[in-house]
């Protein structure tokens, strides 16, 4: 009978399910968000309401990285979480995937800045720094964030700094400590 | 009639193509025309009207939101600008809706796998876990109860809530790579597979073609 | 070629600083025989039956000496598509076992993985399908499906696999007896004509007898697993009920015309009752019949029909948040009821929230830890305590809470008769000391018995009380 090659290691079908049963519970919580979202971007603080929440929907990412400590783990685990919204959860537009494309990108320069040695403070705090700055660029064009005056810009994206630090570097920081002491951690 | 219809891995194609250049393009008139071949073929595909309704009131919000943010805080020419990016908002919808409202979900997976090698691993492990979608539901509501029944509660930013999905996605996703395996489920292995669709060499070349014009009319012409 | 599966001197733990689960354990599989393990809940059964599978130490564990052989090759070794063909398995919970939609595709999927001809995949379906009676389930959604009808469909899954070798975990937990009957015929069908080597688990020895060649039980002193005589099957007691005591007639909490569904089964339909105050009942019935989910709707978690009373007042209109206050339920899964870290802090938890603080004053709380046996692991993670451990502790931990509707379920599962008992006395105490409404599902009657008040029977869609019957 032919053996298993145990070469290489790769993606188990256990950690994709694994990530897309949390990118399905993150599609229930954004539900109940939405609401509010919606309420505030129907009226001029849309950047604003964008900015405010951006931490909470990229939170995947950084928590897939932490969680499964691979290369690819953030990009992969934001791309699934942004599938589940665009299939299950009624988003069908493009831009559901290309921004979570996008945000992974940004969450993963952040590991990769440390050779991707430190899933812990570091490389979230890097990872934090490099998806402010990757979302930013790309709202610039694609949210048009370029016709906005100085001001506003430097408010956003000090924002969307704290969104993202707190709820992708210092919540999912949190997370991954309660995973540890609770001994199911992988 | 089902053969005409585009095979869904092209319609991912085309749905990125244009969707990375929209982002850059500063065009009302090539979003509608987005928007109007995109209606064009969900209609085609005979999607309910009353779907398409409820998809396009879902973006108004934001489309409403993006438009006067712009007359609001924009600096150059603010009516222009606010309805490109109102507008942009629905040539986003409109070519995601192509895939997502006409094709199921598993056969977007089947043709990705058969047509852009994706691995059978994130095709069933993403088929089995989406199955479970009305569990995790409920599990979410058993979580909130069990937190409320002790006098607390979860909020968005209590690392518990997630501890308590991650230890549910943990088990469960052990309980079903296990039986997988145990039905024969090779990671990286060879399979034989029943699925068959017609993906015709003129819908490669179209999807190039669609993708071209939009970027001759959006960088190049560039209408209103 | 003759099948073989051979355990060698093995010993094997969970995790590294774990001690063995198994200890230089030798064993052959009889083949084609039909063999049944026994043994309680939480000792390890699912353990034997996925190192045999070749699932651990994969998904779980680590080996620490000897090999599991299938026809004289180390089974974790062989690549899952073969390992398929020469051992399949069902498992304990028939919902997570499918990654397709439908029945259909289910089985095609299984196919597919052992590379089955393409053309002649959809035949062989339909042929399958014709076996094993499920023509009518082609293409029906497999979590809407009864667990008996699950497991049926991972039956047929085995025929696809064409295994000899067929391991069945615990396959009959959320079966009712009509169903497990059924599948046990089938079995045996399947061992007697087609030659297949069947191996089960079970925590329930009723119907086994003259239909096993082998019986096994987990010996946890040991380590490993032996034989028994088959006698033992004999022993099987017939359940009894309890006569009705005086109920008592004070009463907060009924319901009227209840009715409640599960896909488009119907569970419950028109059931009006009233629960006794200051009183414990057992809610008995089938497995699978829709006691949990008579739980999750006295509990607003699912949708009904009908109306809930509290004080005579409908309760529909009644936010969830402060229906919480009123009706509690003790989860069949400990880990659902968690919300801290550690043991002390989920009891602190409730201490702090407590609806009856003046009565769960410190002395009574350690009171009861002591007497649960729970005081030296109260620093410990709670999901790292033992199955019972943990089954005690988020009793505990609701009953501080002391909500005036106490829904227990199955909390005594996988509990030595010590820890029944004393849960038990603790339960009892609450209930009459603060005239708390209480029901228990429970599977284990001994040690409990002499404690309840009156018993419920959830069957056909009703809810009768005992003496009905």
């Amino acid at each position: 009978m032919q053996t298993i090659n145990n070469t290489k290691k790769g993606w188990s079908v256990k950690d994709v399910i694994f990530l897309a049963i949390i990118g399905i519970f993150f599609g229930i919580i954004y539900q109940v968000w939405s609401y509010a979202y919606y309420a505030l971007a129907a009226t001029p603080l849309k950047p604003y309401a964008n900015d405010i929440t951006l931490g909470v929907w990229i939170m995947a990412g950084p928590l897939a990285g932490v969680l499964l400590k691979k290369v690819g783990a953030s990009l992969i685990g934001e791309l699934l979480a942004a599938a589940v919204e665009m299939l299950l959860f009624s988003s069908w537009g493009a831009a559901t995937l290309i921004s979570g494309f996008i945000q992974g990108i940004g969450n993963e320069l952040g590991f990769a800045a440390t050779g991707y040695k430190n899933w812990d403070k570091l490389g979230l705090l890097l990872s934090t720094i490099g998806s402010t700055i990757i979302t930013f660029i790309w709202d610039w064009f694609q949210n048009g964030y370029n016709e906005y005056h100085m001001g506003l810009l430097v408010t956003l994206f000090i924002i969307r700094f704290i969104s993202i630090g707190f709820f992708s570097g210092v919540l999912v920081y949190w997370i991954s400590r309660l995973v540890n002491k609770s001994g199911l951690g992988k | 009639m089902f053969t005409h219809r585009l095979n869904p891995a092209i319609l991912l194609i085309i749905m990125l193509g244009i969707g990375l250049q929209i982002t850059f393009a500063r065009s009302f008139l090539t979003n509608v025309a987005i928007v109007i071949i995109g209606l064009s073929y969900l209609l085609y595909c005979k999607i309910s009207i009353k779907l398409i309704s409820i998809m396009i009131l879902s973006a108004f919000p934001v489309a409403l939101g993006s438009w006067w943010s712009f007359i609001a805080f924009g600096t150059s020419d603010v009516w222009h600008v606010g309805w490109i990016y109102a507008s942009r908002v629905y040539a986003y919808l409109f070519l995601g809706s192509i895939l997502t409202l006409t094709v199921p979900i598993k056969d977007i997976l089947l043709s990705l796998e058969k047509h852009l090698k994706l691995s059978s691993t994130f095709v069933y492990g993403i088929l089995a876990a989406f199955n479970l979608v009305s569990r995790i539901k409920t599990q979410y509501k058993i979580i909130r109860y069990s937190a409320t029944m002790r006098g607390t509660e979860y909020h968005l930013w209590n690392p518990g809530l997630y501890l308590r999905i991650i230890i549910v996605a943990l088990n469960w996703s052990g309980d079903l790579a296990e039986a997988m395996t145990s039905q024969g489920f090779t990671e990286g292995g060879a399979r034989s597979s029943i699925y068959h669709d017609n993906l015709p060499f003129w819908q490669w070349l179209l999807s190039f073609v669609l993708i071209l014009i939009y970027f001759f009319f959006s960088f190049i012409v560039r209408p209103w | 070629m003759k099948n073989s599966l051979v355990i060698q001197n093995l010993t094997f733990a969970y995790a590294e600083d774990e001690p063995n689960i198994f200890q230089n354990f030798d064993f052959e599989l009889p083949i084609q025989n039909f063999n049944l393990l026994v043994g309680p809940s939480g000792s390890g059964k699912s353990t034997i039956f996925k190192l045999i599978a070749g699932l651990y130490p994969q998904y779980r564990g680590i080996k620490r000496d000897g090999k599991i052989l299938l026809n004289g090759q180390e089974i974790s070794e062989v690549v899952p598509f073969e390992r398929a063909q020469h051992v399949s398995m069902l498992f304990q919970n028939p919902t997570r076992q499918f990654a397709m939609k439908t029945t259909f595709e289910q089985i095609v999927f299984v196919l597919e993985n052992i590379q089955y001809p393409e053309n002649k995949i959809v035949p062989k379906v339909n042929e399958i399908l014709e076996t094993m009676h499920l023509n009518a389930f082609k293409d029906r959604n497999l979590q809407t499906l009864s667990g008996g009808e699950q497991q049926r469909v991972a039956l047929a899954m085995t025929l696809a696999l064409d295994s000899p070798i067929i391991l069945l975990d615990e396959p009959f937990a959320n079966i009712d007896s009509k169903s497990r009957i059924e599948l046990l015929h089938e079995l045996k069908i399947l061992q007697k004509d087609h030659g297949k080597t069947i191996f089960i688990s079970d925590h329930d020895i009723s119907n086994y007898d003259g239909l096993v060649n082998h019986v096994y039980q987990m010996n946890v002193e040991k380590k490993k697993i032996v034989e028994l005589s088959l006698s033992f099957l004999k022993d099987t007691l017939l359940e009894q009920h309890f006569a009705q005591n005086t109920l008592s007639s004070s009463q907060i909490f009924s319901w009227n015309h209840l009715g409640f569904k599960s896909g488009d089964r119907t569970l419950l339909n028109d059931s009006s009752l009233f629960l006794p105050q200051g009183q414990i009942g057992l809610l008995s019935g089938d497995n699978g019949i829709g006691k949990s989910t008579f739980f999750a709707a006295l509990s607003h978690q699912k949708k009904y029909t009908g109306s809930i009373l509290f004080k005579d007042n409908p309760s529909e209109k009644v936010r969830l948040g402060k229906w919480a206050k009123i009706v509690a339920n003790i989860f069949q899964n400990s880990s659902d009821q968690f919300i801290r870290l550690h043991a002390h802090e989920e009891l602190e938890l409730s201490a702090r929230h407590s609806l009856r603080s003046d009565y769960w004053n410190d002395n009574r709380i350690k009171k009861a830890i002591s007497h649960l046996n729970l005081t030296d692991v109260l620093n410990h993670v709670s999901y790292q305590l033992s199955g019972g451990q943990q089954k005690k502790l988020q009793a505990l931990a609701v009953l501080i809470m002391s909500q005036p509707i106490m829904l227990f379920d199955e909390p005594f599962a996988g509990l030595d008769i010590d820890s029944v008992k004393s849960l038990m006395d603790i339960i009892t105490e609450t209930t009459v000391d603060l005239e708390l409404t209480s029901l228990i599902i429970s599977h284990q009657r001994k040690g409990i018995d002499n404690r309840v008040n009156y018993e419920l029977i959830m069957a056909d869609q009703k809810i009768r009380r005992q003496k009905e019957f």
